[in-house]
């Protein structure tokens, strides 16, 4: 019973090329945020920023093809405004891939 | 959420109101499980030292773990000197920087070469080099992450290579453990596995009494967290193989 192929399991992907995974990606709600920059200093990916002034100041996801987003959602945790969340996970392909795992869900407490 | 503001309000009411040790269907989050669903990684600390007698208090947490034959296969050292915990992340950039030359190829002068030592690397270490960590060498060699996150207090966990069964696991709960203490006493933490760089450093291994029987493993940052950076999250579901009855369901 094999979960990845042979030849995936040889690939190890290059990190940085969209064709063989996906980063971690957040959506942010402008109308909640407030540009305070909280999520920004706590980041593990360096992967947000503010830009704007007074009532536009907003928190942005880099422009990067590969942000370094580990779709920890640390970043919402921090939020009390609720501004911020990941939308995707990280996903690579071949030898990285994922195995295994549902939605995104809090916890539930049956 | 209301649910967990009610367990704070009995809490502070009378300790005794609290839901422990029994369960009733739906009940909300005893203080247990709202210390392990609310503790998250914490990047940002004050200056403010932790209290000694508080970490002190924090080891006993790790102490009690269970291990394997009870073999208890760790040792501890606290480092609690800022310049040492500054060298410390300054050492680890600069090693970061020097892995960044070799094997980040999109970044480094040696371009196509530097692919090739990726590849090797990464069949000979992939866990140390897959991709969250690969990426999080170059953030660190660019001074985007540090270490420790400049936290006042690092414990460093080192395993006993002695100790029954498997140690690593061991280790683990141990740090757990700490962690989850931490927490519920209002610290932040945050788990290093970026210490494993210290293992290219002769001078670091001695001064922190890493060798046989020891390896360093983790370091755990601790300190009082700027902001309220735990909370509960979202994350994926795990697909889970249920045996029951004779049969197989997948339940998540
Ligand atoms: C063994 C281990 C090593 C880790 N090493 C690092 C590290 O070197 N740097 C860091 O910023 N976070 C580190 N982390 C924290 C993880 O990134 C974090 O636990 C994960 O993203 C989940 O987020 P949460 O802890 O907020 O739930 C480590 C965690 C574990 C368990
Ligand atoms: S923490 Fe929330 S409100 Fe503050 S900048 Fe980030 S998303 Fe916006
Ligand atoms: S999920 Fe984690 S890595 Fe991604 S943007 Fe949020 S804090 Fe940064």
């Amino acid at each position: 019973m094999a979960y990845i192929s042979f030849r995936e399991r040889m690939i190890i992907p290059t990190y940085d090329n969209p064709e063989h995974g996906t980063s971690g990606r957040v959506v942010i709600d402008h109308e909640k945020c407030n540009g305070c920059g909280n999520c920004v200093i706590i980041c593990p990916g360096a992967c947000l920023y503010v830009a704007g002034v007074g009532k536009d100041k907003k928190a942005y996801m880099i422009d990067a093809p590969f942000p370094d987003c580990m779709s920890c959602n640390d970043c919402s945790a921090m939020c009390k405004r609720g501004a911020i969340k990941v939308s995707v996970t990280y996903g690579y392909d071949y030898f990285y891939k994922i195995l295994h795992r549902g939605e995104l869900a809090p916890p539930r407490n049956f | 959420m209301t649910d967990v503001m009610e367990v704070e309000e009995n809490a502070k009411a009378s300790p005794a109101a609290v839901d422990m040790y029994e369960w009733r269907e739906g009940m909300p989050w005893n203080p247990v499980e709202r210390v392990i669903l609310e503790r998250r990684s914490v990047r940002k600390y004050k200056d403010k030292q932790v209290p000694e007698r508080l970490v002190r208090r924090i080891l006993e947490a790790g102490r009690f773990a269970p291990t394997a034959g009870n073999s208890q296969s760790w040792k501890f050292v606290v480092v609690r000197d800022r310049d040492m915990i500054d060298a410390m992340q300054k050492y680890v950039q600069l090693r970061c920087k020097v892995f960044k030359f070799f094997l980040n190829w999109q970044k480094s002068p040696l371009g196509k070469l530097a692919w090739f030592y990726t590849q090797l690397s990464a069949r000979v270490m992939p866990n140390l080099l897959h991709p969250i960590p690969f990426g999080a060498i170059s953030l660190i060699a660019e001074g985007k992450l540090k270490l420790f996150h400049d936290a006042p207090t690092v414990i460093l966990v080192l395993v006993d290579r002695r100790g029954a069964a498997k140690p690593l696991v061991d280790v683990g709960i141990c740090g757990q453990n700490m962690v989850l203490a931490a927490h519920s006493l209002g610290l932040g933490t945050c788990w290093v596995g970026f210490v494993e760089v210290f293992k290219f450093g002769t001078r670091w291994k001695k001064k922190l009494g890493v060798g046989w029987p020891y390896e360093l493993i983790e370091g755990i940052a601790l300190g009082y967290p700027v902001g309220n950076p735990d909370g509960m999250i979202e994350r994926e579901l795990q697909e889970i193989e249920w045996w029951e009855d004779g049969r197989k369901r997948t339940v998540f």
